[in-house]
């Protein structure tokens, strides 16, 4: 299961990186996005799986999983959260005034 | 008091602005005149102990952890270099009173020729190879600011550029040579060094320890190819390049490998690199400075030329040769630093410097003709003992015979006084022009100024330079005892006799090699328009000055252009870059160290609903590729995100499940919130060599992270802490939930900054919604 | 005693969130910030020298056992680093009085520029791998709201770039420190000290650190990965630049001295030694771009570049001695980068330009900025006196010492091209033909006032070396043998 699981990790980076390197601001922004799930699926996938119950002590039970990596994923699910609303209004705010969305109209390369 | 020598012209220098502000009616060059003379006198009562062989040692612990201390040194090569310093340095503070006018910033003046002249005495004194390099590199920066002194002048910037560029770059190589040496011998000292010296000829790397040191020397004293800088910082005012550009700052390269002499000389490859750049650098420079019609150009030709000259003696290495090398630096001096500040006058006196248009000037100014004569026919070396230039060409004649043991040397030294005997005569040829072609014959010219005598003060310091001149000649051993034997022996380590003789008698070689000179050089000159065209072949149009141009245009459109290729601004291309050498690097690094590891021992078992699910997001993600509606893709990585929180019930992860839920559900509310006002996707155009490349990273990305992924866990090397959090959760965090107490307890700081996260982003939207610039664009 | 250790972080954080609520009042939030980074500078200074006398102190968070909860570890070089960060703090806020406009002072550019310092803190002074990651968001997402405040074009356009790379290194953070949890079980870099050393980097560690190594040099601008920096750090304000300058790519390349000093250190011919090679390519490449252009502000911010390139190498060199020159070389970069982008801006907001071509003859003018600037720029070059060539002699005599002399050669020639880069703004901007068409009526000042503040550090760290030194060299032999970091932490 958890070489299932690096592998769809492994597809959701390569979805994601394949549209980060896509002209348009959407589409990069939804590539960070795939990229986020592929890192968060790793790292459940770090702690061991399907290993007894969820990490919530009830009586009579002694094996639960790995709780720390859930934890962790809890922390970087919101801090990316937060960067992917500033990024979004970002987004906006850049096509806006740039008046394009397109990355390679975006250069700035005019210097000298 | 040594330590508080060389500070008094930096003190001087501190204060010198303030003065400058206060007092008005007084040149300033009267207060700065009190240091030098100071300074000299001081260094001449260590006179009486060099010659003892009592040698002065003075440490003032400045960085003693890293080796780095203020120690000064004074042997009969300091010493003379000192007095050299401060007995020149007084000379043309004096003379710059009457040179300089009150009218021009002469605060910056004298605080830029203070500094070098404290740099200059460090330079000499520091016994410590970090400290000489300390003030080696400040002898350039003030040099660069003395150049730039009128730095209206576009001519004066690019000089003082080229000078600093050449000689910080020297500088750093020498700096090179000193950290190796430094490393092989254990010291920092220089004494040190000197009696560790066969460590470093027998180190594997004594080449390049040699050619680094020698690369500051050549730098540093204009030696060929390095020289270029020399003609240009000419736009100096001419007493700084009676100073630094002739007297002092181009020697302390001389000074470098006459004090490094007892740990190189000896080896053939010092003998060959130092005697041969020198004799080329003799010959080139006196060739060229015919050539050159602007008598400072044509005064720093000829320094370049005698520089190469000295520096030849001290590769040849005899004893006899190094005396005439230390002669020379004294009688260079003399003699050129007379004729920097008659070139000056003239200059002053006659608002040009250019000898096509100046002649006659005999006179008007007889005085000063007469100090040119003097100076002109010293340094022709022309052969009459009231010269002290000729004394020490003929004792240069007479060192460039030796022997040598060695074979190598053996086969290319005969070679040596046929070039010594050519660079001469040019020399002699440029002497004699410089003089007859300014002050005899018809004024070519109508001048600006109506020529006259220069003032009185301005005509005291050449007139000293010239009695010493002919001093010198003619009691050559008053200073030979004095001054040089103390210099050989610091060179040569062994005590030798000084004695100069003032006549080298009929039946002598190097008489027959003078009069040779002044033979061929008087037809040469005499015919100098028949044979003017040789210079349209050698150099033609080649010249070092050009390469250096070219070095420095090559450096600026070459840099543009490299960086323009990959500082594209394209995102595109930064990803592309930063995840193609990832992606290589990962996987040489897999295979070189071998870390690749699959193990299926301890799998959870596969089950149906989770691979479905992963096929779904997968297929998802891959849809977000192909979507062509801007609405589609967002719901299409909805898909994903839930698919995600799906997966973290199946494992056992609850509160992550519904946590991802919420998120996921706000994302892509604001996915849609915000993108209702970006243009719909469109088809994008793209070459499929693109898509290629975009598809070949894209997927060895996916390929190596999961390649790592799959064998990090593979090898579980160690019991994971999250055993402690189990136990402990209730019994110290007083809750159920493992993964709430881990949160807010054990790693209560994560939450606490993640919050922070948030708040910060919450700024930063608010601040992007509502802070819009004003019409001037509001950037400061 | 070790509760001190929270203060470098909790001031800053507690000001930030104080002044968030004042921000409508100017003079209030000035007030504050200006009180506040002294007293903040004075504190952590305090610290430090506790540390440096006496000894690591380490701060369990919460009091939890290592290595179960996050711990923070004031070590000297965390706190020499914190410092000097502080320093740098403090120039800035006086400069942005002077500087910017009251639109961005209004909004939130105090808050966030007392949280980046909390960020950079924190980084210094984390000892968990993960709690490092949160620090490095926090600093982050702070440095975001700095880079777009203003909204102009060319900050919206540059900071979009900006972003997504950082994010993509981020990504590539959490995702290698999962790997590294996967393998060795836990996320406090003492405790992964021990067990990397225990099975000597084996299996997919050392592919693991280097994951690591190019999250951190992707932050630290090192070649091939700094091609997003340049730019993206002189679109928004003089004030910002200097700080991004200054800390940002140094809470990287600090990363990369902790961990690879700390942690891997059981493959050094193949990490330092690839360390080397980058080292030499972002030393030339660096300094090709500084060549190339006739913007100040980006001359200096390509100037960022090599700087990293010889702190990298002094990490590769990996001897007491090019530690000790990467940490020197850290903390004089830091410092004297803050200066010169708040020389040239106070250059450019004097002449109304950045383009050193449209300059000339500002000497005339502003002599006491031209002069200073001279220094900085010898400063930067590693000419001594200063700093920077105490940091450069150290490194390159370890290059030396341990036989690199090809880079060794490179790092001489690079300190050059340094100094053609940046005394081109001397020549062309101060010397030359006065250029300016009419004198303007501003006064700069309180703008230099804080540069000169700056420069005398350059100067003291150059002049008075021994001060600092032999402290210097201790964390040096302190990263050659981490045991004392490790005992701090793992024998509380």
């Amino acid at each position: 299961m958890e070489i299932i699981m690096s592998v769809l990790a492994g597809l959701l980076f390569t979805a994601g990186v394949y549209m980060m390197l896509q002209k348009q601001i959407l589409k990069i922004v939804i590539g960070t996005a795939l990229l986020s799930h592929g890192a968060h699926l790793f790292i459940i996938t770090m702690g061991k799986l399907n290993r007894g119950n969820p990490p919530i002590l009830t009586e009579d039970v002694t094996k639960y999983a790995d709780p720390l990596p859930q934890a962790l994923i809890l922390t970087s699910i919101v801090i990316s959260f937060g960067v992917t609303s500033f990024l979004l209004v970002l987004a906006y705010r850049a096509y806006q005034t740039n008046g394009t969305d397109n990355m390679e109209k975006l250069r700035g390369n005019e210097h000298e | 008091m040594l330590h508080a020598a060389v500070l008094l012209p930096f003190l001087a220098a501190f204060f010198i602005p303030f003065i400058y502000r206060g007092v008005k009616q007084v040149h300033l060059g009267w207060f700065v005149l009190a240091v030098p003379i100071l300074l000299f006198g001081y260094f001449l009562t260590f006179i009486k102990n060099v010659l003892q062989g009592v040698h002065t040692l003075k440490t003032f612990e400045w960085i003693p952890s890293l080796g780095v201390n203020v120690t000064l040194y004074i042997d009969g090569l300091g010493l003379f270099f000192a007095l050299l310093i401060t007995g020149i340095g007084s000379l043309v503070v004096l003379y710059s009173i009457y040179y300089l006018n009150k009218a021009e910033k002469l605060g910056h003046f004298y605080v830029y020729l203070l500094l070098f002249m404290g740099a200059m005495l460090g330079v000499v004194l520091s016994d410590n190879l970090f400290v000489l390099y300390t003030f080696w590199e400040l002898t350039s920066i003030s040099s660069f600011l003395l150049i730039g002194y009128w730095y209206q002048r576009e001519k004066s910037t690019a000089g003082a550029l080229k000078s600093m560029v050449i000689t910080v770059f020297g500088g750093l190589a020498m700096l090179g040579g000193f950290l190796l040496m430094s490393d092989l011998t254990g010291t920092t000292s220089i004494r040190g060094i000197i009696e560790n010296a066969d460590l470093i000829v027998e180190s594997p790397l004594f080449s390049f320890i040699l050619i680094l040191v020698l690369l500051g020397a050549f730098t540093k004293s204009a030696q060929f190819p390095f020289h270029t800088w020399l003609p240009d910082a000419m736009e100096a005012p001419t007493p700084v390049s009676a100073f630094l550009h002739s007297a002092t700052m181009v020697k302390a390269g001389i000074y470098l490998v006459a004090r490094l002499s007892l740990v190189f000389a000896g080896t053939d490859l010092f003998f060959l690199i130092v005697s041969g750049f020198g004799l080329l650098t003799l010959c080139w420079g006196s060739y060229m400075a015919v050539r050159k019609t602007d008598l400072k150009a044509i005064l720093a030709y000829s320094t370049i030329s005698q520089l190469g000259m000295i520096m030849a003696m001290l590769g040849f290495g005899t004893k006899a040769a190094i005396l005439a090398a230390v002669f020379h630096i004294l009688n260079h001096a003399t003699f050129k630093g007379s004729l920097f500040m008659v070139a000056g006058i003239v200059d002053h006196e006659t608002g040009t410097r250019d000898i096509r248009r100046l002649g006659g000037l005999f006179t008007f100014m007889p005085i000063t003709a007469t100090l040119a004569f003097f100076g002109a026919f010293s340094m022709a070396g022309f052969p009459l003992p009231i010269f002290n230039g000729f004394l020490s060409k003929e004792m240069f004649f007479e060192a460039s015979l030796f022997k040598h043991s060695s074979p190598i040397v053996e086969s290319v030294a005969p070679f040596f006084p046929y070039l010594a005997v050519g660079g001469s005569i040019f020399t002699f040829i440029y002497s004699v022009m410089l003089f007859f072609r300014t002050f005899t014959g018809k004024q070519r010219d109508t001048l600006e100024k109506q020529p006259h005598e220069a003032p009185i003060g301005m005509l005291i310091s050449p007139m000293i330079l010239v009695a010493l001149v002919v001093i010198i000649a003619i009691v050559p051993d008053v200073f030979g005892k004095s001054l040089l034997a103390p210099m050989v022996d610091s060179i040569t380590g062994k005590a030798v006799d000084p004695h100069i003789k003032f006549w080298h008698g009929i039946n002598n070689t190097a008489l027959y090699m003078s009069l040779a000179v002044l033979v061929f050089g008087t037809i040469l000159y005499l015919t100098r328009t028949k044979w003017e065209k040789v210079y349209d072949i050698l150099p033609g149009k080649m010249s070092a000055a050009k390469v250096f141009d070219a070095f420095m245009n090559g450096l600026e459109t070459g840099s543009k252009k490299v960086t323009n290729r990959y500082m594209t601004g394209s995102l595109r291309h930064y990803l592309v870059y930063i995840l193609t050498f990832s992606v290589v690097l990962l996987a040489v690094s897999m295979s070189v160290t071998g870390g690749f590891n699959l193990s299926t021992d301890d799998l959870a078992p596969i089950a149906v609903p989770e691979v479905m699910i992963a096929v779904v997001m997968a297929v998802a993600a891959f849809g977000t590729i192909f979507m062509n509606n801007r609405i589609a893709a967002i719901l299409v990585l909805g898909i994903v995100g839930y698919g995600l929180s799906l997966l973290f019930v199946f494992f056992r992860a609850p509160d992550l499940a519904l946590t991802q839920l919420i998120v996921e559900t706000v994302t892509v509310a604001l996915f849609l919130l915000c993108f209702y006002h970006l243009p719909d996707l469109n088809k994008e155009k793209t070459p499929s060599r693109t898509k290629v490349v975009n598809w070949v990273i894209s997927i060895s990305v996916g390929v190596i992270v999961t390649l790592i992924g799959i064998a990090s866990h593979s090898t579980k090397m160690f019991e994971p802490i999250s055993e402690y959090f189990i136990k402990n959760s209730y019994k110290l965090g007083g809750g159920d939930n493992i993964v709430n107490v881990i949160l807010v307890d054990f790693r209560g700081l994560d939450t606490l900054l993640e919050i922070l996260v948030l708040g910060l982003a919450a700024i930063g939207i608010f601040t992007m919604i509502k802070l819009r610039p004003n019409k001037k664009g509001g950037n400061e | 005693m070790s509760n001190l250790v929270i203060l470098p972080i909790l001031l800053p954080l507690l000001t930030g969130i104080f002044l968030v609520f004042f921000n409508s009042k100017l003079a209030i939030v000035r007030m504050i910030t200006k009180v506040m980074v002294i007293v903040n500078l004075i504190a952590v200074s305090a610290v430090a020298y506790e540390v440096v006398q006496n000894g690591t102190l380490v701060l369990k968070a919460g009091d939890w056992t290592v290595p179960y909860g996050i711990v923070l570890v004031a070590d000297p070089l965390a706190m020499v680093l914190v410092v000097t960060a502080n320093i740098v703090a403090t120039a800035c806020a006086f400069y942005a009085f002077h500087s910017l406009d009251e639109q961005r002072e209004r909004f939130y550019f105090y808050p966030l520029f007392q949280l980046l310092i909390a960020g950079v803190s924190g980084a210094f002074l984390t000892g968990d791998l993960f709690n490092l990651f949160v620090f490095f968001e926090v600093l982050l997402i702070a440095s975001y709201g700095l880079i777009v405040l203003g909204g102009t074009k060319e900050q919206f356009r540059e900071s979009f770039k900006y972003i997504i790379v950082n994010l993509l290194s981020s990504i590539l953070f959490v995702t290698t420190v999962s790997f590294i949890y996967a393998v060795a079980g836990t996320v406090n870099m003492a405790q992964l000290a021990e067990r990397v050393g225990e099975v000597e980097q084996g299996g997919i560690l050392t592919t693991i650190a280097i994951l690591l190594f190019l999250v951190f040099a992707t932050k630290g601008a090192l070649f091939p990965l700094y091609f997003w920096l340049p730019k993206s750090y002189t679109v928004p304000p003089t004030v910002i630049s200097a700080l991004f300058g200054a800390l940002l790519t140094k809470v990287g390349v600090y990363s990369i001295l902790r961990v690879f000093s700390l942690i891997f250190v059981y493959e050094l011919t193949f990490t330092h030694q690839l360390f080397i090679i980058l080292a030499a390519f972002t030393l030339v490449f660096g300094v090709i771009g500084a060549l190339s252009t006739n913007n100040i502000q980006l001359i200096v911010a390509y100037n960022i570049i090599p700087a990293v390139g010889y702190m990298i190498l002094g990490i590769g060199v990996f001897s007491t001695t090019a530690l000790a020159g990467s940490i020197y070389y850290l903390v004089h970069d830091m410092i004297i980068k803050a200066a010169l982008f708040l020389l040239v801006g106070a250059m450019a907001a004097y002449s109304g330009t950045s383009d050193l071509r449209k300059m000339g003859g500002l000497i005339r003018h502003q002599p006491v900025l031209g002069w200073l600037f001279f220094i900085a720029a010898l400063a930067l070059a590693g000419l001594p006196p200063f700093s920077g060539f105490v940091g450069k002699l150290l490194i390159l005599r370890g290059a030396f010492e341990e036989g690199h002399y090809v880079v060794a050669v490179i790092g001489l020639l690079t300190s050059l091209l340094i100094l053609i880069s940046i005394i081109k703004i001397f020549i062309k901007g101060f010397w030359g033909e006065d250029k300016l068409e009419s004198v303007p009526s501003i006064s700069i000042r309180k703008k230099v006032a804080p540069a000169a503040f700056l420069l005398f550090f350059t100067v003291l760290l150059g002049i008075g070396a021994e001060f600092f030194y032999p402290t210097v060299q201790t964390i040096g032999d302190q990263l050659i043998d981490p045991i004392n970091y490790i005992d701090s932490v793992m024998k509380e």
